[in-house]
């Protein structure tokens, strides 16, 4: 299944489902004197969706952008700590960051379309990374990513208008879209659903649920419900720590910390 | 125009004894104003401020406003207009001998005017009384040696009719300015006494003053636009003047440019020669600053960290503002004799001085770098971060994101800023009079010594000006061409910038 879905050369061998995809090892995280992660181990596996939730600050989406360096972006945040993607340190000298993104992609909280056409959008990706030899393959990756994040059937008579002209929640499907067609073996999502309507959020989350046959999927959201719907694993974050990390339905019904009970039934957050 | 000048200065300096006290009264009367209309609107709410319909000091403002605004607008009015109405007045009265012997009217006006302002001059000293002053007569009194002695040097000796003219101006003046004591005073106590009286519990102080606000701003507004439509208009009526006395074909497609005093019609004043130099030094300028500035601006904004940038961003702004004269100096004394050492006659031999389009155009282009990267700069950091994340994130390059996301939605507002350069370099004058010479030619070659429209404004209005010659209103008609040359491209990038400027809202 996920042969057939890379259609350009050789990719590494695909991990067996044991093995968990993406593992971080006492990981911290520090914003010029803010100690905004401390100590954080969690193993992510392939083929499974991960929902990191907690109150507003507790650092989640900060450890989500660790996953795929986005934080290089930002010159005052030093990470320290071991995180491994298939084994291999994705903090090594000798890790293109680049390169690493493109197999981690990311969907932000805000839908954010490149102001160019729908099909450049989609596009995008897949014309940097060389993806496609000729345009009638190009074609293909756009409409196959167009319906897989369930957008096809809007769009596919006004490919060439303009991506910002959409509706919030069809912008963020194009944006999921936009990283499902450059491949990637992790997808990465800051809280996907907070600026969308229910509507729209109920069809990113069965599109999280297809996205899993393919990818693991990392989601950082706010909905206790949500991560319920759409995840087989939570993990639970307060002030920095990592308090705990499980099943979701263990997570839910069970948990073992007092902080995750009083988070889950509303008393803190 | 001239009158108008006077009558403000006059007013501003206290010309009128009266002018700064009547100020003073009428912001004494505002104050006044203010308080008592606080202070009825408390009254008549027997002290619950919120049984008003607004809060207190909105009806001491809206007071002290009625006292201002009618009493000001009078006293710029009258102050713009009387001096206009006593010249004509006075003017009339001239006898018909006096202007036949001497020259024009406006002469003899002159000499009344100074005349007048000596007296003034020698009252407010003390070396005359204000009696003795009405009674000066010319066999009497030496009135040129008088004056001169208190720093008033009148052109010629004063004759009986000029002084009986003086002293009517003077007395003239004088009726007026009590008369417009009189009459703002009493504006500002007739707008206190409304205010005070329509200060009732229900009145709308709140909504009044908002009202006068907006007026107060619509009026700020109307002043700049009338100036434009001012400046544009003086333009239009001597480039008329100009066209009247010279065929418009041979000025807007005429090749060559030769005025010479005296030469008429049929001299050639040719704006093609000019336009084409104009051009070509901007092209140049333009050539060296966009992509340095644009380079400079995408390093800035991209990749420099918050401390190079914030050392590096205010010294570029330095640069913007060092004057343009300056830049003429290092055109004129540096750069031009480094041309002329590998391109003149020791070097390649295309260059025969140190004036040339390439000298004006390269160091034009160096002044207009930091105009460029710092409109560039701005506008580049105001695309939204979430575009750059979201490229990052799909494993582009920051080079790449550059590319293909940042600089086509910076791209209107970049275009933009490349006409605001171009309109600017057009308009350039200093640099072009010192570096890029004086003759009007046509010529692909960038060495040679052109000149510009604005260079030849200069050098058309400077000297001994005639200004019913057609080589001298030909300035005009240069800077109508300018005008509407430079307007366009505002237009122009305007509409570019506006038609693209939703892409990433």
């Amino acid at each position: 299944m996920l042969d057939a879905t890379h259609p350009n050369g050789p990719q590494t061998e695909t991990p067996v489902s044991t093995q968990s995809k993406l593992s971080a090892k006492d990981v911290n995280v520090h914003y010029g004197d803010t100690h905004a992660i401390k100590d954080v181990n969690v193993e992510i596996d392939d083929k499974t969706v991960t929902a990191f939730i907690g109150p507003s600050g507790c650092g989640k989406s900060t450890f989500l952008r660790c996953l795929n360096r986005m934080n290089d972006t930002i010159d005052i945040c030093r990470v320290t700590g071991l995180i491994t993607l298939d084994g291999e340190d994705i903090y090594n000298p000798k890790v293109d960051p680049v390169q690493l993104r493109a197999k981690v992609g990311m969907v932000f909280q805000k839908p954010n379309p490149f102001p160019k056409s729908i099909f450049d959008n989609v596009a995008y990706g897949p014309r940097i990374h060389g993806m496609a030899a000729d345009k009638a393959a190009l074609e293909q990756i756009v409409e196959t990513a167009l319906k897989r994040a369930a957008l096809w059937g809007e769009v596919k008579d006004r490919l060439h208008a303009p991506g910002t002209g959409l509706s919030g929640g069809q912008q963020q499907r194009l944006c999921i879209a936009r990283a499902v067609a450059t491949e990637p073996e992790v997808l990465l999502m800051d809280e996907p659903c907070s600026a969308l309507d229910p509507i729209a959020t109920a069809q990113v989350e069965e599109l999280i649920d297809e996205l899993r046959q393919n990818f693991s999927v990392v989601i950082v959201t706010h909905s206790m419900q949500q991560a319920a719907r759409v995840s087989q694993k939570t993990a639970f974050f307060h002030l920095g720590n990592l308090v705990e990390f499980g099943e979701t339905s263990q997570i839910f019904t069970n948990p073992h910390d007092a902080r995750t009970e009083s988070y889950i039934t509303g008393r803190i957050g | 125009m001239a009158l108008t000048r006077r009558a403000a200065t006059n007013f501003f300096a206290g010309g009128d004894m009266s002018a700064s006290i009547l100020l003073l009264c009428l912001a004494a009367l505002a104050t006044l104003g203010f308080f008592l209309g606080r202070s009825r609107a408390l009254a008549a709410a027997e002290g619950k401020a919120s049984d008003l319909h607004s809060r207190p000091h909105y009806y001491g403002v809206n007071a002290a406003l009625m006292v201002l605004l009618p009493a000001l607008a009078l006293l710029a009015l009258w102050s713009v207009i009387a001096p206009l109405t006593i010249k004509a007045q006075i003017a009339q009265s001239v006898p018909q001998e006096l202007v036949a012997e001497g020259a024009s009217l406006d002469l003899v006006m002159t000499d009344v005017r100074n005349l007048a302002d000596g007296l003034n001059t020698a009252v407010k000293q003390g070396v005359i009384s204000e009696a003795k002053s009405h009674s000066l007569t010319t066999d009497t009194t030496d009135i040129r040696a008088l004056l001169g002695g208190v720093g008033v040097a009148l052109g010629s000796d004063v004759t009986p009719e000029v002084l009986g003219l003086a002293k009517h101006y003077r007395a003239t003046t004088r009726a007026s300015g009590l008369w417009k004591t009189g009459l703002v005073l009493a504006a500002g106590l007739a707008g206190l006494m409304l205010a005070y009286l329509r200060t009732t519990k229900e009145f709308r102080a709140r909504n009044s003053v908002e009202k006068t606000v907006r007026a107060v701003l619509v009026f700020a507004a109307g002043i700049a636009i009338l100036t434009t439509i001012g400046i544009f208009l003086a333009l239009i009526f001597n480039t008329v003047e100009f066209f009247r006395l010279y065929n418009w074909q041979d000025y807007l497609f005429g090749t060559t440019w030769q005025p010479h005093s005296g030469g008429g019609a049929s001299q050639p004043l040719g704006l093609v020669p000019l336009l084409w130099g104009t051009l070509y030094i901007s092209l140049i300028a333009l050539v060296v600053a966009v992509p340095i500035g644009l380079f400079a601006a995408i390093y800035l904004a991209e990749y420099a960290s918050a401390r190079v940038r914030s050392t590096v961003k205010p010294l570029l702004e330095v640069l913007a503002g060092i004057p343009s004269i300056v830049y003429g100096l290092f055109a004129l004394l540096t750069v031009g004799p480094m041309l002329m050492s590998v391109f003149g006659n020791e070097g390649l031999g295309w260059m025969q001085g140190a004036s040339s389009v390439m000298t004006a155009g390269l160091v034009m282009g160096i002044m207009l770098i930091p105009f460029v990267s710092s409109l560039s700069d701005d506008i580049i950091t105001a695309v939204p971060q979430a575009l750059r994340d979201g490229s990052l994130g799909l494993g582009a390059t920051p080079s790449e994101t550059i590319r293909q996301v940042v600089l086509p939605a910076a791209l209107p507002g970049i275009v933009g800023a490349v006409i605001l350069a171009a309109s600017r370099a057009i308009g350039e004058t200093m640099l072009v009079v010192f570096g890029a010479g004086a003759a009007g030619k046509l010529s692909l070659n960038p060495f040679e010594a052109m000149t510009t429209v604005t260079a030849k404004i200069v050098s058309q209005l400077t000297g001994d000006a005639d200004f019913t010659a057609p080589e001298v209103l030909v300035a005009y008609a240069l800077g109508t061409t300018l005008f509407v040359v430079t307007l366009c491209l505002n237009v122009l990038a305007q509409i570019i910038v506006s038609k693209y400027r939703e892409q990433y809202t």
